[in-house]
Parts: structure tokens; C-alpha cells; sequence
């Protein structure tokens, strides 16, 4: 008995020592490129085609191809949303037969699964977003290797081994737009605290990594406080901002959500704690999932793309790939009812800026 | 004589299985393949060579539910005592394996010494060796391993895929200690009747620490796998794997309260959940439709099986 009192103290110890680490923003480590304060626009560089190139694909241009769409999870409104957009754009392409199938979990085992399957079973092509860049390469490769072409969107992979990614927003736009959000609210000297994923989520990590660096740059009084991860789930979120307010008391004044599930339960979370005014909430969230808090008044706006687009542009850019219109080396590609799409970075097709939802415009959007 | 065979637990599942197998073949012309049944061992090695392992433990009446969490800490053991201490790839796949021993025998000696019932243990390890996973990783994914290392989770062996060689040597193995080595009657021995097995002078706490120890190396071994099958490793590998793990033994037909089960009729359970898995998706049916009939599948079985053995008796 005695000697596994001191096991299960050793073990405690060293899970201890695992978490000393100082204020951990949750950033990917990776070098990062903050805008202008001011928010004069970033130049863009083209650079070489960098993707994969698709092998023994038969040639179906204009004919009826079937496409699978493989988001990181199903049965949240985000990716809902996307599906819709997959939808839409097989609607009004009419040669393109879409189906959308994902894990019920974001997990990177399920969804390599699911992909490897829908390789055999021969579909012509696959739109994909990534639970983890590198884990899922492999199982692309394979795709690309068996002629089916290959198009990511939301989350990418390694890029040699997609033709293109579909990016909703450039991750230091993203990032301006939540700091200079939160930074107007809580003012210049305010602390905040983050809601996360996990920390192993590369968007949801890239884009903390490119917030710090502006903070860093544009706001550097402001105090970052933590750093705290909730899944993709809707009681945890709920709960981790409960924590934060109990932990930090008054001085916690804004919290970010960097999921569409985190940033209604933190709404939530300070609504219920009558904090409405006293702390600020903003972050990545759905409209819908938002117009009570905001036509309500208690939080002043949230930021994001059009999810739907999202999709609508994956399905449009694979199209385009089978087709061989979009070629390596393009600089814009026609994706249906969004117009020209610019290409950057090799191979990423950048959907847009990102909107910023608030009381005046949030009513005009439906997803 | 031959209804002792006949209505074995084991015989109804080779039964489902061809009968999946059929009918697969029959929605998919995709499914019977080479190409596709080779991919689909790929896939099933990870999950069945932790089952191995699960059968041992549910067959004393236990259980780990710390397999999944065991899997990931030792995916980083492997990551970070190869990249960041510097050690040579193939020894750091000996340590991650031992990390994942230590995990089992600590399982084990909580279990023993406390006399805690398998199930509470493990759940407080399941948490712990995910917390320290996170932690000793700091969510940072170790990527970049040398080519050869792919050989064991991307490879092939004389067109077989490496790890089903390994998975399939181990079943071997373990079929023949558990059908016919003492140690395979101590283990039914503890399960059957725990008490009446220390008092026949039956070393109960050794069997249960080396089958915990047994199970935490296993979960290493699929950890190592599946890292040189996905090519990188992160802290949330093989979460909720343990349920697919012991949804095979119990469909396998092991009881849950000890005493009885097979190394086969655990192999037919693995064979069974893939192929309908893969058979399903290949006829079209989506993800969560697939985990629906999946989970009928796992309450019928057992529900047929028990009416026809009660029948008999």
C-alpha cells in the first residue's frame, strides 16, 4: 500500500512538472506575419505551383464526375453549413454528383478511414478538411495516385499532397480582425483569455500564433492571459469559461472563441453570470448560433467567412481541376457565383476576407 | 457431439462473417478485392492487436480502459525521445514500448495492491496517461521520420502488409498460451472463480500483472504502428480506441464477467466489425449509418447467441 502511495505521488509529480510551463499561448511555433496596424493591405507574392499533381486521371472534362466531401467531423453547424455549399455547387455545376461523409468525432483515425474507403470505392474526386495535415497525407497520396483529384478547404494538408487548398481567410487577417475586435471593446490595457480547440488543431493553432505576434505588435499592452482548450464541444466550452471567470475575477475582460462552439458558449457563459457589459465576448461563431446574444445586446459582434462559400468554392476549384481549367501556375480561378478567386502561395485559393457579424448586419445572414 | 460445435458463440460468428463477407461482395463490386481486403488488414491491426491483449484482461474479469490514452502517450515517448533527446529511431521504438509496459504494470499494480476494481483504476489511468501525453508533448506533433521507418505501417512483405504479419503472428501466439499453456488456465482460473483460484495455489496477483503489463506493451506496439502508418505523432492518438477494442472482444464472444472466451472468436469479432464497416461504406452507406447497424450488430449477436446456448441447456 505504502509503495503505491508513492507511485501514484511520483506520478502526480511528474504530470506536474508537464504543465510547469509559463503562459502558453496555444501558437503552433511556426514563424508568423502579423499585418499593418493600420490595415493597409498585406502585398501579395506569387510563388510556384506547389501542390501534387494528380496521376492516371481519366479525362472527364464536362462529364458527370462523383465527388465526396470529407469535413473533420459532421453534425456541427459549421460544417453543415459547408456541406450546404458542396451541395449548392453540384446544383449549379449539374455535372457533378456531391455527397458529404465524415467521422462523428474529429479524429484523425476515423476520417483516414472513411477516405481510404471512398478511394475504393472510385470516386473522381475528393474535397477534404484536414483533423491533422500530416497524419492524413498519406491517404491523399494514395487518392492522387489512383487518378482521383484532390482539393482541401477549412483545415489543409501538407500541400504535396492535395492540388489546391480552399483557405477561408488569411490566418493574419483572421487574427486581425479578433484582436482589433476585443482590443476596441476592453481597451488597449484590458486582459483577455482564449478559448480553444486543442492545442494540436493546426488552424485553430496557426491563427493563435499569428494573434500573439500582433498583439505583440499592434496592442502590446494588452495581457494575454491563458490559453485553455475545449475541444469542439459545447458543455466544456461552456464550463472552461465558467473557470475563467471564477479564476481571474475582475480582471478578465474579454474572452475569444476560436471555434463556432466555443464563442456561443462563452456568450452563454457571461450571459447566465449577468456579465453582459462587464465582459466582452467575440470570436469565431456561426450568425445564427450568435443573434440571440447580439440583437440582445450582450456581446457586440463576432467575426467569420461564409462557411457555405467555403464549400461552394471547394466544389467549384475540383471542378475546375477536372476539368484542367485551373492549371499550375494560375493566378485566379472562376468559382460559379463568387466570381474570381485569387490564388496565392502556390497552390492557395483565398476565399476572401472575413466578415465581421454585428447587430447592424448579423439579421441579413441565415447559416 | 456435433451440436457442441454447431451452436458455439464462435460458429455463429463465422456464420455472420461469411454472411457479411457475401454480402459486401454483393452490394460492392470494389469490396472483394486484394487490393481492398490487404487495406482493410491494414487498418484492423491497430484495434486487433490491442483486442489480443483485451481478451486476456476481460477473460480474468477485468478490464483497461486506459489502452487508448497508453497509445498515445507512447506515440509521444516514441516522438520525443526520438526528436528531442536525440536517440536513435529504432531504440526510441524499444523505450516507447517499455513506456507502454511501465503504463500496463502500473495499471496492474494498482489493481492488486488496492484491490480496486479494474474498471475504476484504469478510468483514473485513462486520464492520467492522457493528461501526461498532452503534457509531455506540449500539443506539438513530432513529424519527419526517416523512410524506413514507413515500412512497418505503410510497407508491404510479400504483398502482405508488414504489421498484418506482426498482428497475425501475435494472434498465434497468444492463441496457443491462452488454449494451451498453464498460463492460459490461470487466466480462465481467475475470471472463473478468483478465490477458489488462490486457494488451488494459483499466483493470481503474477497472472494479473503480467496480463496488465501484456496490455499496456500491446497498446505501445499499436501505437509504434500506427505512428509509422499516419507518419506523425500527436497526443489525441487512440482516443476511444479502447471501445473498439473491447466491443470486439465481447462480440468475440468473451464474457464481460469472466471465465470464458477465445483468441478466434476475438479475431472473428475484429474480422466482423471491419468488414462491415468497409462493406457498408463501399455500398454507400454513411459514416454514422454504418456505426447504427454496427451497434445492433454487437446486441445481436450476443442476443442470439445467448438464446441458442440457453435453448440447449
Amino acid at each position: 500500500m505504502k509503495k503505491l502511495l508513492c507511485l501514484t505521488t511520483g506520478l502526480v509529480l511528474m504530470a506536474g512538472t508537464a504543465y510547469a510551463e509559463d503562459v502558453w499561448t496555444g501558437g503552433d511555433g511556426l514563424p508568423t506575419s502579423p499585418l499593418a496596424c493600420d490595415g493597409s493591405p498585406a502585398t501579395l507574392t506569387a510563388s510556384p505551383y506547389n501542390g501534387a499533381t494528380v496521376q492516371n486521371a481519366p479525362d472527364l472534362k464536362g462529364k458527370q464526375i462523383s465527388i465526396v466531401d470529407v469535413p473533420k467531423l459532421i453534425g456541427i453547424g459549421y460544417f453543415t453549413a459547408t456541406a450546404k455549399g458542396v451541395a449548392d455547387a453540384a446544383k449549379d455545376l449539374g455535372n457533378v454528383d456531391a455527397k458529404t461523409d465524415g467521422p462523428t468525432k474529429a479524429n484523425i483515425d476515423d476520417q483516414i478511414t472513411l477516405i481510404d474507403n471512398y478511394v475504393t470505392s472510385g470516386v473522381n474526386g475528393i474535397v477534404f478538411a484536414a483533423n491533422d495535415p500530416e497524419a492524413i497525407a498519406p491517404v491523399l497520396k494514395k487518392a492522387l495516385s489512383k487518378g482521383i483529384h484532390v482539393v482541401g478547404y477549412d483545415s489543409d494538408s501538407t500541400p504535396d499532397a492535395r492540388e489546391w487548398f480552399v483557405n477561408q481567410a488569411s490566418f493574419n487577417g483572421v487574427a486581425k480582425a479578433l484582436i482589433d475586435n476585443i482590443a476596441s471593446q476592453i481597451g488597449e490595457d484590458g486582459a483577455f483569455a482564449i478559448v480553444t480547440s486543442t492545442f494540436t488543431t493546426p488552424v485553430q493553432a496557426r491563427w493563435i500564433s499569428e494573434m500573439s505576434a500582433y498583439t505583440a505588435k499592434c496592442h502590446p499592452k494588452m495581457k494575454w492571459l491563458e490559453t485553455v482548450e475545449a475541444q469542439e464541444d459545447n458543455i466544456l466550452s461552456f464550463n472552461q469559461a465558467n473557470t475563467l471567470m471564477n479564476k481571474y475575477g475582475d480582471e478578465l475582460k474579454g474572452i475569444i472563441g476560436m471555434t463556432t462552439v466555443a464563442t456561443p458558449a462563452a456568450s452563454e457563459a457571461v450571459k447566465q453570470a449577468n456579465m453582459c457589459g462587464k465582459i466582452a465576448v467575440t470570436g469565431l461563431a456561426l450568425p445564427n448560433a450568435m443573434k440571440p446574444y447580439i440583437n440582445g445586446g450582450c456581446i457586440n459582434g463576432v467575426v467569420l467567412w461564409n462557411p457555405s462559400d467555403l464549400g461552394y468554392a471547394a466544389t467549384e476549384v475540383l471542378r475546375a481541376a477536372v476539368d484542367g481549367t485551373l492549371k499550375p501556375g494560375d493566378t485566379s480561378v472562376k468559382a460559379g457565383k463568387l466570381g474570381d478567386l485569387k490564388i496565392v502561395d502556390g497552390s492557395v485559393v483565398l476565399l476572401g476576407d472575413p466578415v465581421t457579424f454585428t447587430k447592424e448586419n448579423i439579421n441579413n445572414f441565415d447559416f | 457431439m456435433l451440436s457442441r460445435y454447431v451452436f458455439r458463440h464462435e460458429t455463429i460468428l463465422a456464420l455472420l462473417l461469411v454472411l457479411a463477407l457475401a454480402l459486401s461482395a454483393n452490394l460492392s463490386d470494389r469490396f472483394f478485392t486484394v487490393d481492398n481486403l490487404l487495406n482493410q488488414g491494414r487498418m484492423l491491426t491497430e484495434v486487433g492487436i490491442i483486442a489480443i491483449a483485451m481478451t486476456f484482461v476481460i477473460i480474468t474479469g477485468g478490464i483497461d480502459l486506459s489502452v487508448g490514452s497508453i497509445l498515445g502517450l507512447s506515440a509521444i515517448t516514441l516522438g520525443v525521445v526520438w526528436k528531442t533527446l536525440g536517440v536513435p529511431l529504432p531504440l526510441a521504438m524499444v523505450v516507447a514500448v517499455l513506456a507502454g509496459a511501465v503504463c500496463g504494470a502500473v495499471n496492474g499494480v494498482i489493481i492488486i495492491k488496492s484491490r480496486m476494481p479494474p474498471m475504476i483504476a484504469t478510468l483514473g489511468t485513462l486520464a492520467l496517461y492522457r493528461g501526461l501525453a498532452e503534457g509531455i508533448s506540449q500539443a506539438r506533433s513530432v513529424r519527419g521520420y526517416p523512410e524506413w521507418f514507413f515500412v512497418l505501417g505503410q510497407g508491404e512483405f510479400f504483398g502482405v502488409p508488414t504489421q498484418l504479419w506482426v498482428f497475425g503472428l501475435l494472434v498465434v501466439v497468444a492463441a496457443i498460451i491462452l488454449g494451451y499453456m498453464t498460463f492460459g488456465r490461470v487466466t480462465y482460473a481467475v475470471g472463473a472463480n478468483e478465490t477458489a483460484a488462490r486457494f488451488s495455489g494459483m499466483n493470481v496477483d503474477r497472472a494479473k500483472l503480467l496480463i496488465y503489463t501484456a496490455s499496456g506493451s500491446m497498446a505501445a506496439l499499436a501505437a509504434v504502428i500506427f505512428v509509422s502508418r499516419v507518419s506523425t505523432t500527436r497526443s489525441d492518438m487512440g482516443m476511444g480506441i479502447e471501445m473498439d477494442a473491447i466491443s470486439a472482444v465481447v462480440l468475440g464472444g468473451t464474457s464481460i464477467f469472466g471465465g470464458r472466451g477465445t483468441m478466434i472468436g476475438t479475431l472473428l469479432g475484429i474480422l466482423l466489425i471491419q468488414t462491415m464497416k468497409n462493406g457498408l461504406t463501399l455500398a454507400g452507406v454513411k459514416g454514422d449509418g454504418t456505426i447504427i447497424v454496427i451497434g445492433s450488430i454487437l446486441i445481436l449477436t450476443i442476443l442470439i447467441s445467448n438464446l441458442v446456448n440457453r435453448k440447449r441447456d
